[in-house]
């Protein structure tokens, strides 16, 4: 179980030295508790009966001179592990991030954005509370519970019997309740993410709730969940409570019979009243550490779960790393071959199957096929987010694997089936892939993607902010932002995802004429269902369930019988039954 | 403050509850008060010889004290605490449950203008924040005034010059608190908005991931993270020395009154001024009663402060009055038979932009109206104004003769069914996901409706059939088939009215055509409206309404639109052109030969 420990403490080497201070500091003011009662017995057995007012006066001196040195140094110890515990932080957020960010599609696919961001923010604030309160807490009351019962028994060992006796009765009701209260405050916290997570997705899907006329029975849902937060709630604060009230009546019995006892010691002159009222603030230091020092190992097991969900995060293998030969591929030329490729996203189901083809730099490639047969699958693997399970893919003749990722992915651009825009402004959307970008190569790239007319006539033109807090645009408005954020990054591989399937014909036209001036001397593959988008390409290549079942030209595919002739026949001849004639007249 | 007021009202509903809450914490303070008196006494029965004549019962008095004491103030303690969580968890259910509610009820434009993050912060955390005022700040502050007077009286009773000393550096600690509390509080602001700020990021670029990734901008990213987290932990160490500071200085400012009061209060016990009891009860008191009461009043404030801005938000979120509503005396909508009048509509989102400008549109029951026209003509917003997600500005929207404004708005949108432009679907099953549709549709209904929409082979061929987990969690869905589930889905609504919004933009032509065949089959007789840019799609439309910036340019069947030879017609060769040049191609040399 400690077995994440060591590796914690990894990331304290590099401030070993505060970590020694904080431990020094630390053991410096342990024996601070006790000086007080120690004093205030002396005041009352000793200063007062002999009225020693220069005595009195030293009790002064020294009780502000405790004070004041225990100031100095618990500032200073509090500040050394506070440090310590954001710097710790730091240094697992920063590292997970980058982590994360190395991590490929897949690792994606199977996760949950909510999670991997508690990760990120939930787990490693618990860490850090671990390393500034729980390590210190529980070395100082390990030090303080020593050091109290060391005096106590060195005071009157029988009555310092009696004290210790009740520690045991305190510490097992604890163990007894805390067994039940553990558990509610899991299913606790899991009630409240799962109100969460209802509340952000019926908040986040409004459209559909609102298009349904499902108002009340999101309501109702709603109340439910947090119906059970109540429940769980007061469950939960009942059992605390009674906890706290038992520990409160054990505590009052053991000091009530502290005062007895001490008093009928007293009374035959075994222990002076001074030194009982010390022992019975004493004693009250006993407890709390006490049931902190019991409880330590679940605090411990938390933050050894929290550790190991982060760690598990830093020490997934990204699927796709650089092999440490790959070499970087400055000036691509756009040459794409797949050899053999097999592809599955989960294991035994296999999307892709033998996929073979050759695409010359600068050629224009149609991927038509029916829904689901894989088509943003094969343009994914060329972008390299998978690793196909079988066969190679070639860009300018090298393997895919042998190259540096990031040099080939700034060469590519993707415009995805879905429009993904950030919110910021427009202009900071269309620099996304070129930060470097000047203003006026914006504006070309907007005009690539016939939105440059749209944008100007907003007040703030291209400063407009988008998103939840600035203007919303439409469907195919999003997909030409996407596509102005492709165009500008100059790249030697274009890759368009049903990307103007938003787009009615002429603003279609307009954009590929634009994108075939961009085209020019570039590769493309072009995944559209629209025949005028896909006859003018080089080839096309038509995929069904996963395999390549033609390839060729417009002309050629259309003369033989297929799957890309019924395609063809089916879109064209439903428009062209009643049309032709009107427009052949 | 007019806020507090208001949220005053919201609490006293609870005024029962409040009652017993005010009673048993009085009860509490009370029962917490004579301990140090017990120590008094004894210290007093030990040193003072007239005193201890007969000790043995004085003793086993304290100890039955103590035991009683701490055994009343623990039933009160617990039932106090009952009640206090009742409180704040009723109070947070219904609050909660309110803004819910109230969210429901408004109109689409409310949630474009709002963050979701932001929504749910008011929902969860600005409801917290109350709660922690109502049953922490002002339970703790009730009990502290009570301790606080009862304390002050006792020590003054006991001698009140020792009580003017030993409180003499009380102002010095409250001054102390409140020089560091407005830093600690601007620096913890500060920090919570760094964490904002870093959270909004974070879930943004995680969730687009795949375009971080193809623009490869993951150092960039990472490098703007650091800045980030750099900054939060510049903040966090900057309040942890703030507060640490703070608390130190404190102890100290405590400690220097303890040891006043220990010389003062000894030089006294030997002029036999005070007992030395005396002297215990005063360190017992000022020690434990005194300085955490105090601040937690002064802290008073501060929560209230706090309090304010969440109040803010919450009343704000419900004085939001939803643009859309039903009429006070607005009838529910019989069944639809499908006759749609637009007249003279107007519409806008924002200020004097115009969206739609002026449409008059006619559609008989059991028409197919098509709506073409450029990307941003306004065509989505045509048939969001039809289900009523806003209202028009000029003109009216009728359905069957009624003005949809004059009608229940629930009666209305049950009985259109739509398929939104960009699919949405939910992180659960399949099934559950179809059934959204009508709740109480049965599973061979929903297998139906996923046939129509020829979904159904690609559902049973996943190892989990209609049970298969959707989303995050689950799997994902290639573009198409998520269209086809948001198809099937409103099908299962059995709609008077279907609208499709680019439903099936992501199809092939052929898996189109056949969930289009069945649909006919099923809508026989039922108004819909389609919106598409495959032209193919459209053809067969009673009607196809061509829209530009706002307005409709043309309005007819196909052929008629063709024979025009306006936008239609141009739009349509545009589509058609390699194709249409190969057939006259054809034509020709079949003329030819
Ligand atoms: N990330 C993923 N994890 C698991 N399965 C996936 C994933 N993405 C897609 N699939 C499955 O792989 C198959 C091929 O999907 P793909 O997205 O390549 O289809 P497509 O040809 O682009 O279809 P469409 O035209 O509908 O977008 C589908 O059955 C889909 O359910
Ligand atoms: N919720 C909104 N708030 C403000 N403006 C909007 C909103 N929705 C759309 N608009 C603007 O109104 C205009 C019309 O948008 P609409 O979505 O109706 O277009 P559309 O014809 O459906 O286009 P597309 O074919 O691209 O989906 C656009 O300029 C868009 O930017
Ligand atoms: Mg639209």
């Amino acid at each position: 179980m400690l077995g994440q420990f060591p590796r914690l403490l990894s990331y304290l080497k590099p401030y070993k030295k505060r970590v020694l201070l904080a431990v020094i500091l630390l053991l410096s003011i342990s024996f601070t508790p006790i000086v007080l009662p120690k004093l205030i017995a002396y005041t009352i057995d000793t200063v007062l009966p002999t009225h020693n007012s220069v005595a009195l006066f030293h009790v002064f001196l020294a009780i502000v001179a405790v004070y004041a040195f225990r100031g100095v140094v618990s500032f200073w110890l509090n500040f050394t592990i506070g440090w310590l515990g954001q710097r710790v932080v730091f240094d697992l957020r920063f590292q997970s991030y980058r982590h994360l960010n190395r991590l490929s599609l897949a690792y994606y696919d199977s996760r949950q954005t909510g999670k991997i961001m508690a990760r990120l923010m939930g787990d490693i604030d618990f860490i850090q509370q671990m390393i500034s309160n729980g390590f210190i807490t529980f070395l100082a009351d390990m030090l303080s519970i020593v050091v109290i019962l060391v005096v106590l028994f060195m005071y009157q060992w029988k009555l310092a019997l009696v004290a210790v006796a009740g520690i045991p009765f305190y510490v097992i009701n604890f163990k007894l309740f805390i067994r039940h209260i553990r558990p509610l405050s899991v299913e606790l916290r899991e009630r409240w993410d799962a109100m969460l997570g209802v509340l952000q997705e019926k908040l986040a899907g409004i459209t559909v709730v609102k298009a349904f006329a499902r108002e009340d029975y999101e309501i109702d849902r709603f109340m439910q969940t947090i119906q059970d937060n109540f429940n769980i709630g007061m469950k939960q604060m009942k059992l605390n409570r009674k906890l706290g009230s038992i520990a409160q009546v054990i505590r009052a019995i053991f000091t009530g019979l502290i005062i007895w006892y001490g008093g009928t010691l007293i009374l035959h002159h075994h222990m002076e009243i001074g030194e009982l009222l010390a022992f019975s603030a004493l004693v009250n230091q006993l407890y709390d550490p006490a049931v902190r020092i019991v409880d330590f190992n679940v605090t411990v097991q938390w933050t050894v779960s929290a550790m190991q969900r982060v760690f598990e995060t830093l020490d997934t293998r990204p699927e796709i790393v650089d092999a440490p030969s790959a070499i970087a591929l400055r000036q691509m030329h756009g040459g794409v071959e797949f050899q053999n490729v097999f592809f599955g996203y989960e294991r035994g189901q296999e999307v892709l199957h033998d996929i073979s083809i050759k695409v010359d730099p600068g050629q224009v490639v149609a991927i038509v096929g029916p829904s689901g047969a894989g088509k943003t699958t094969f343009v994914n693997l060329i972008a390299r987010f998978y690793e196909p399970s079988r066969g190679r893919i070639l860009i300018d003749g090298y393997d895919l694997k042998k190259v540096r990722l990031e040099s080939i992915r700034r060469q590519i651009s993707i415009v995805s089936q879905e429009s993904l825009l950030f919110s910021v402004s427009l202009k900071e959307n269309i620099k996304y892939g070129f930060h470097d970008a000047t203003d006026l190569q914006v504006v070309q790239a907007a005009k690539h993607a016939d939105m440059h007319e749209f944008i100007m006539a907003l007040p703030f033109g291209y400063d407009t902010k988008i998103g939840e807090e600035g203007i919303k645009l439409s469907v195919g408005q999003k997909q030409r932002m996407s596509i102005a954020r492709a165009a500008i990054t100059d790249p030697k591989i274009l890759i368009l995802d049903d990307s103007t399937s938003a787009l009615d014909s002429k603003t279609e036209a307009n954009v590929q004429a634009a994108l075939e001036y961009l085209m020019e001397g570039r590769t493309c593959f072009v995944i559209a269902h629209r025949l005028s988008t896909i006859m003018s390409a080089d080839l096309i290549m038509v995929l069904d369930a996963g395999r390549i079942v033609d390839v060729g030209t417009h002309e050629e595919l259309v003369a033989k019988p297929g799957v890309y002739q019924s395609l063809y026949n089916e879109q064209f001849r439903s428009a062209t039954e009643d049309g032709l004639e009107a427009l052949l007249s | 403050m007019r806020n507090f007021l208001r949220f005053l009202k919201e609490v006293k509903s609870y005024w029962r509850l409040l009652v017993v809450i005010s009673v048993l914490t009085l009860l509490t303070s009370a029962l917490s008060l004579p301990p140090p008196y017990l120590i008094k006494i004894l210290t007093d029965d030990f040193t003072q010889k007239h005193l201890s004549a007969n000790l043995p019962h004085i003793l086993i008095l304290i100890f039955a004290a103590y035991v009683l004491l701490a055994s009343s103030s623990a039933i009160t303690g617990y039932w106090l605490s009952y009640c206090i969580t009742l409180l704040g968890q009723h109070f947070k259910m219904d609050m909660r449950k309110k803004l819910y509610a109230h969210m429901q009820t408004l109109s689409l434009g409310f949630f474009e203008k709002s963050k979701t993050g932001k929504l749910m912060s008011n929902i969860t955390n600005d409801v917290a924040t109350l709660d922690q005022l109502i049953s922490g700040s002002f339970v703790n502050v009730l009990q502290d005034s009570v301790t606080l007077i009862a304390v002050i009286f006792i020590l003054f009773k006991l001698d009140w010059r020792l009580s003017i000393v030993a409180l003499s550096v009380y102002p010095i600690y409250i001054a102390n608190y409140l020089v560091f509390i407005k830093r600690i509080a601007t620096t913890s602001a500060s920090v919570r908005e760094q964490r904002e700020t870093i959270y909004g990021d974070l879930q943004e670029k995680l969730t687009a991931v795949q375009v971080v990734k193809s623009y490869a901008r993951e150092r960039y990213e990472v490098l703007q993270f650091t800045g980030e987290t750099r900054n939060l932990l510049g903040l966090n160490v900057r309040a942890t020395a703030l507060s640490t500071g703070l608390w130190t200085l404190a102890e100290f400012i405590g400690g220097l009154g303890t040891a006043i009061l220990i010389w003062y209060g000894g030089l006294q016990v030997m002029q036999g001024r005070i007992s030395a009891g005396s002297l215990m009860a005063f360190y017992g008191y000022i020690g434990g009663y005194l300085y955490q009461p105090t601040l937690r009043m002064i802290q008073l404030n501060d929560a209230i402060a706090r309090t304010n801005a969440a109040l803010w938000r919450i009343f704000l979120n419900l004085d939001t009055k939803p643009i859309v509503t039903d009429k006070l005396d607005a009838k529910p909508m019989p069944a639809i038979r499908g006759e749609v009048n637009y007249e003279d509509v107007w519409f806008e989102y924002q200020q004097d932009q115009p969206v739609i400008k002026g449409v008059s549109l006619h559609v008989e029951p059991g028409q197919m109206v098509a709506l073409v026209g450029a990307s941003g003509s306004g065509k989505t917003t045509m048939v969001n104004l039809l289900q009523r997600h806003y209202d028009v500005i000029k003109g009216r929207i009728t359905v069957d003769g009624l003005d949809i404004r004059d009608i229940k708005l629930a009666s209305l949108r049950t009985q259109v069914g739509v398929v939104i432009q960009e699919t949405m679907l939910f992180n659960t099953t399949i099934r559950e996901n179809l059934r959204y549709g009508r709740l109480t549709a049965t599973d061979e209904e929903i297998e139906e409706a996923a046939k129509v929409a020829n979904i159904a082979h690609v559902i049973e061929a996943l190892p989990k059939g209609y049970d298969t987990l959707l989303g995050e969690d689950g799997v994902k869905l290639s573009g198409g088939e998520k269209q086809r589930i948001a198809i099937a889905r409103a099908i299962l609504a059995d709609p008077r009215i279907l609208i499709m919004d680019e439903a099936t933009s992501s199809l092939d032509s052929e898996t189109e055509t056949l969930i289009q065949e069945a649909l006919d089959r099923l809508m026989a007789g039922r108004t819909s409206f389609v919106i598409a840019h495959r032209l193919s799609t459209i053809v067969k439309a009673d009607k196809i309404v061509v829209m530009e910036s706002g307005v409709i340019k043309e309005m007819g069947s196909h052929h008629e639109l063709l024979a025009e030879g306006g936008m239609y017609a141009s739009l349509y060769s545009q589509q058609f052109k390699v194709a249409l040049e190969a057939i006259a191609a054809q034509n020709e040399l079949a003329g030819e030969a």
